[in-house]
């Protein structure tokens, strides 16, 4: 999100907020409206051609889909459904016919596509939820079936070859030339936190724990306009509590929610966009020649992604709270934490907490059912395969696993120690000076590890990655 | 819920028929236009967007071209001067200015004649000649 679609949300926040007072169904009509005229206003124009309305489409689409695979049949029937229903399709329509009326695109960042062509995309749409939706008996079947089409595309967005690899063939069709085609031409914004949104309600249907939501509410929950580019990623229940209260925007409220948002536009644009200057990329990777000014790029780095990510978080918090949403925090104070497991309770907090709901735990129980496995190897196991997977979820390559193998041996290695010295050395915390010293100690240790982290994380390639360590360490 | 649906069909169909029948002559014009606009931008997704698949790595070694300078247009003013089979010619008038340094170079735009085609409904820059 750059400033300007910042300062129209806070706007838009402002106004719902101001307008909605107490009445409860108009907001949620509007905060649906303004989210999915966003899912199209945010996404950035792509190399190839409309994708930049195909994409948030898709993205709609996909939100009714896993609304109607988990909603009772016919529920689409009911006032509000077909309400929100006519919303989301009116709305994506309007934008497309925009085209014909604004002479230059305003909602999208290119001429949205011709109205025959949206046209047929709607039947195919259609028939595809009809399929899926209008089917009671096969609904268990329906369920996992998305959830394997989300996790699919994830995937293939996810891995540069198979990104690249579509857009070739996308190109093919459309009669481009394939040597231009790059794996960033299907960059689908926000889909990763729409598809981790979607997971949730899925898999939360499964396990019978999710309550029942009418389309507005679902469709607001999935592509909330604040938290559609970086999160964070909240409960439907939970996010479904606020909308469902009645709110007014006092005075107080309104004052909170500035001081967030103002945080959080000092944190991205002064902080974290001076640091960005010298924060490790591959560029510098390879130009710093010194040891201290390695060290010096590595720590702007670690505070630079911070900054980045927990402004972006502020904003988000401080607008939803404009209209009445109080979203999950996403971080808290994690570089002060003396420890890598307090560390990611702190970091990304939403994430890690997703992770733990739909991976760690069942995995965990799943384990526990496997007789003769000793207990530090199911620590291990647990550890590894969570953060390799979070690793993943930012991108399928090498450095990115080699970052969640990292934090997964990181964390059981913190943990056989903690067990360690807890056993032994159950009396060091006595002395006050000692126990401060301590403190301090693992607080240092455990950022420069996070740190040290990072320069997988900041890299494309594990050789340049292989470099950096060398220069850090004098080698 | 009849009523709702009655509101949304007059809707649809105010807007879908003026739609139909919208006026096309200026869009070859509009797309030499945006080109510039987003040549000078140097927004690359953009610019691929707007020209057709023969000269899309001519138009992407144009905007290179303008990647260590700031460049901005002046006083553009582009028309249809004829077609060319269905080929439709644009002329533009103005300049890039292309600034380096605090160095202005003005590159005029009246030397050559932009090749605009229609592709599935959209015109493309498609050339120069």
């Amino acid at each position: 999100m750059g400033l300007i679609q910042i300062g129209a949300s806070i706007l838009i926040g402002l106004l719902i907020g101001a307008l909605t007072r107490e009445r409860r169904t108009l907001r949620i009509y509007l905060l649906l409206a303004c989210s999915v005229l966003a899912v199209y206003w945010f996404q950035p124009a792509l190399p190839l051609r409309s994708f930049d309305f195909w994409l948030p489409s898709l993205s709609l689409a996909l939100t009714i889909l896993t609304w109607l695979v988990t909603s009772p049949a016919g529920a689409w029937r009911l006032g509000p459904n077909f309400i929100g229903l006519s919303i989301i399709v009116g709305l994506a329509t309007l934008v497309d016919l925009s085209r014909y009326v604004l002479p230059d695109p305003v909602l999208t960042a290119t001429t949205p596509p011709q109205f025959f062509q949206y046209c047929i995309f709607l039947l195919v749409v259609g028939i595809i939820l009809s399929f899926f939706g209008w089917s009671p008996p096969r609904r268990l079947w329906t369920i996992s079936a998305v959830i394997i089409l989300l996790i699919v595309i994830l995937i293939i967005l996810k891995t540069p070859a198979l990104s690249l690899q579509t857009s070739i063939l996308f190109r093919t069709v459309a009669n481009r030339p394939i040597e231009s085609a790059s794996f960033t031409d299907l960059r689908w914004l926000g889909f990763s936190y729409i598809a981790f949104r979607l997971i949730h309600v899925l898999r939360d249907k499964q396990t019978g724990h999710l309550p029942e939501l009418s389309l507005p509410e679902f469709g607001t929950y999935v592509v909330f306009f604040p938290a559609l580019a970086a999160g964070p990623i909240d409960r439907a229940e939970r996010f479904t509590q606020d909308l469902r209260k009645d709110f007014s925007l006092t005075q107080d409220e309104t004052l909170l929610a500035g001081q967030r948002i103002f945080l959080g536009l000092f944190k991205k644009f002064v902080i974290a966009d001076t640091l960005a200057i010298i924060a490790l990329n591959d560029a510098l990777a390879t130009q710093v020649r010194t040891m201290g000014w390695m060290w010096i790029v590595v720590y702007a780095y670690a505070f630079q992604i911070y900054f980045d990510f927990s402004g972006y978080t502020d904003i988000a918090i401080g607008i939803a709270r404009l209209v009445g949403i109080k979203l999950p925090e996403n971080f808290a104070a994690p570089y002060t934490r003396p420890n890598l497991t307090q560390f990611w309770n702190s970091w990304h907090m939403s994430l890690t907490q997703w992770f733990r709901s739909y991976f760690f735990n069942p995995f965990n129980r799943w384990m526990r059912g496997l007789k003769h496995i000793p207990a530090w190897v199911m620590i291990f196991m647990g550890q590894a395969a969570t953060m390799l997977l979070i690793g993943l979820w930012h991108g399928i390559t090498v450095n990115f696993i080699l970052w969640g193998l990292w934090h997964g041996i990181g964390l059981f290695l913190q943990n056989r120690w903690s067990e360690f010295i807890r056993t032994r050395y159950s009396n060091l915390g006595q002395d006050a000076r000692l126990r401060i010293l301590l403190q301090i100690g693992s607080i240092l240790i455990t950022f420069h590890f996070v740190a040290l982290g990072w320069v997988f994380f900041a890299l494309s390639d594990p050789s340049l990655s292989w470099q950096v360590f060398r220069k850090l360490f004098g080698m | 819920m009849r009523k709702f649906s009655l509101i949304l069909i007059i809707v649809f169909i105010t807007l879908t028929l003026p739609a139909c029948a919208s006026n096309n002559d200026n869009a070859p014009v509009q797309a030499v236009e945006n080109y510039l606009n987003a040549l000078v931008e140097k927004d690359a997704n953009r610019l691929t967007a707007l020209v057709c698949g023969e000269w899309e790595e001519e138009a992407l070694i144009e905007l290179d071209s303008f990647q260590a300078v700031t460049a901005r247009l002046e006083g553009v003013a582009c028309e249809q001067t004829g077609t060319d089979g269905a080929t439709a010619l644009v002329l533009c008038n103005g300049n890039i200015v292309a600034s380096y340094n605090n160095e202005d170079q003005q590159l005029d735009l009246s030397v050559r004649t932009y090749q605009v085609v229609e592709e599935g409904g959209d015109w493309l820059v498609c050339g120069t000649r």
